[in-house]
């Protein structure tokens, strides 16, 4: 990764939150805020990696009647505005419900690009990390600060294109100090030949300058949930807008 | 069982859980089978049993029972006269001093109908561990007489706000929690479900009830027909049943809340067809879910039983056949709690009364020469105000506000 160069950013974003058009607008303003990656996490009812601002934004989602066909067409809706590449994340328990093969073909058929499902890691995937290499897309593994050298090796034995640094243990949403431990985590990851995004607790561009150099891409997931929360009554399109091209650089 | 650490039980089980929760398991996993061959641990757990959980726990012949259905000879084993008033506390003890062999400093659990929470929060206190409980909003409501003995025991109550606010909900807040504390926090899981090697070790933990019912059925002689125990997540009946899982008899029945009726969201039976295969929570078994894999709501008038899931060993046992599983509705279990109260002196708990039902009309069916033994996982102290409203609403109402003008 070139030093000088800026990382990318991965918004993350949730269909269906607030609601199913004021969502289409999230998207849209993620989009012409210029993010690199959006990631469209289908919501399910037990998020257990997820921080609480992320849950009650799945909860409201499907309180307000998301389903996952109409996630995959929601999909599609995006993509015709604008094409980024799509991550799509979910949880085990809706993958393996409408079956890994099965869900990975759909998810092919509406061009998503990779995959992040946390519960289904390299060793316990069932087949989820076969199924996208025969279909063209990436399943991206996640490592975090605490993990052993030799879990390390075995998914850089994956060589996956793609590699989900989580930045600390614990779960999404509240900020994360970048220092010299979550560096020179990410720095051993670097000869694995992965496009490191690295995410948890990523909120604000000193956090982005800070990760100059050592990463891809960042993800920033739960301060867009709760630009959409605080904006009230007011445009969720200008709040989600201005945090967005805060962190591309698209402001300056 | 042959051996204490599976991983998988046919096709349920497994460690489906976020990459942060890797190192812990995997280090969890190496302390379980060491505890295993240590004769140190297992004279610790012994010492604990016999002077603070008031183990052995007696196995009762309820004579009058017997008497009046003219069928097999029931038996009760009074697994909820441990101390806390039920089961849970095998495991707790067990996972309790298992944190203290590795080092940890701080012990966190989850809690459905309390019982967990409250036995965990006991051998806190006894151990010298902090404790902090996550439990649902609506269990907490359901449940106050637990949440004020789990504070009286030093515990820290969280109140669980997200989702459905009750068991699988306190099961995803304790599961945050680990993720960013596992260094210095063990979570005591309190039934025998979860990432490998959770269920292995609360069966194990637990098969101390099963092994000294075999020893009090040999003492008394009886030829038992059938095992019957209620089951939720399942860790009473997998820890009554361990024994005689790789035999062929006797009958093994596990008893699942029937609630109100089969519709969504009136019941917690995951076996019998109601049930999905799913990864939830870490783990792979079945559960109710609907179409897209969302997990359903559930009812039973117990709030140890309406947890979504089953314990995949027990999953695996009914796919075999070797478990039958049978529903108890909550008024069966209502019934069930006065029949033995009036009959045999004994309150079950609510959760327990299921396996009580069911082991009534087990009973009917058989000789007098067979024996039932149900395993009354619980007392029913806990469940006061819930039967009182239920049996008696009208003057357990003028009480309750009486009670509370005077406060």
């Amino acid at each position: 990764m070139s030093e000088t160069q800026r990382p990318g950013v991965m918004a993350h974003m949730i269909p269906w939150y607030p609601d199913a058009e004021r969502s289409f607008e999230v998207a849209k303003a993620l989009l012409d805020a210029g993010v690199d990656f959006l990631e469209v996490q289908f919501p399910y009812s037990d998020p257990t990696a997820d921080g609480p601002a992320i849950q009650k934004a799945c909860s409201d989602a499907l309180e307000g009647g998301f389903k996952v066909e109409a996630g995959f067409a929601f999909l599609d809706r995006v993509r015709a505005y604008r094409d980024v590449p799509i991550f799509l994340m979910s949880y085990a328990g809706i993958v393996f419900r409408k079956g890994v093969t099965e869900f990975v073909q759909r998810a092919a058929d509406h061009g998503v690009s990779a995959l992040i499902v946390p519960d289904l890691p390299p060793g316990s995937d069932e087949g989820l990390y076969e199924a996208a290499t025969t279909r063209g897309l990436h399943a991206v593994p996640v490592l975090v600060v605490t993990a052993r050298k030799s879990r390390i090796d075995a998914v850089a034995a994956l060589k996956p294109a793609y590699l989900y640094a989580a930045l600390r243990a614990g779960i999404t949403g509240e900020r994360t100090a970048i220092g010299s431990e979550n560096l020179a985590f990410l720095d051993a990851l670097s000869p694995i030949g992965a496009h490191i995004m690295a995410g948890f607790g990523v909120q604000s561009s000193e956090q982005i300058e800070a990760l100059r150099g050592h990463v891809d891409s960042v993800v920033v997931g739960s301060a867009f949930v709760r630009a959409v929360d605080g904006c009230g009554s007011g445009s969720v399109y200008q709040a989600v807008y201005d945090l967005a091209a805060d962190l591309t650089g698209h402001a300056h | 069982m042959s051996e204490p650490y599976h991983d998988y039980f046919g096709d349920f089980g497994g460690r489906y859980v976020a990459e942060v929760l890797r190192t812990p398991l995997d280090l969890l996993e190496a302390e379980f089978a060491a505890v295993l061959e240590d004769d140190g641990f297992r004279a610790d757990f012994d010492r604990i049993a016999a002077q603070f959980i008031g183990r052995p726990t007696p196995l009762l012949f309820a004579e009058n029972t017997t008497r009046a259905l003219g069928g097999a000879q029931v038996y009760v084993k009074l697994e909820g006269l441990a101390h806390t008033g039920a089961h849970k506390i095998n495991n707790a003890v067990g996972q309790v001093l298992l944190a203290k062999r590795m080092g940890k400093r701080r012990i966190i659990a989850e809690t459905g109908a309390g019982q967990h929470g409250v036995a965990t929060a006991a051998v806190c206190a006894k151990l010298g561990m902090p404790c902090r409980v996550y439990m649902g909003e609506v269990d907490i409501r359901r449940q106050k007489p637990n949440v004020f003995w789990m504070q009286m025991y030093g515990a820290e109550v969280v109140s669980v706000t997200s989702g459905s606010r009750t068991l699988k909900d306190a099961v995803n807040e304790a599961l945050r929690d680990w993720a960013a504390s596992f260094a210095d926090t063990h979570y005591v899981i309190g039934s025998a479900l979860g990432p490998s090697p959770y269920p292995d070790m609360v069966r194990e933990f637990q098969s101390v009830v099963g092994r000294e019912t075999e020893r009090q059925i040999a003492d008394a002689g009886i030829d038992v027909a059938a095992l019957v125990a209620c089951v939720g997540g399942g860790s009473n009946a997998i820890g009554f049943f361990a024994p005689w899982l790789e035999r062929e008899s006797p009958r093994l029945v596990g008893v699942e809340a029937g609630g109100t009726s089969d519709e969504v969201g009136a019941h917690a039976a995951r076996m019998g067809g109601l049930g999905v295969p799913g990864i939830v929570q870490g783990y792979k078994s079945l559960f109710l879910l609907d179409d897209d894999g969302q997990v359903q709501p559930t009812h039973s008038i117990s709030a140890g039983l309406d947890y979504p899931g089953i314990g995949p060993q027990l999953a695996a046992l009914g796919q075999s056949g070797r478990v039958e599983f049978r529903r108890a509705r909550d008024q069966e279990a209502l019934a069930a709690v006065k029949h033995f109260a009036s009959r045999e002196g004994v309150v079950f708990a609510l959760e327990s009364a299921h396996g009580g039902a069911a082991a009534l009309d087990i009973a009917r069916e058989l000789p007098s020469d067979k024996a039932v033994v149900v395993n009354m996982s619980g007392r029913g102290d806990k469940d006061l105000f819930i039967m009182a409203g239920e049996l008696d609403r009208a003057s357990w109402k003028e009480f309750l506000l009486s009670e509370g003008g005077r406060l």
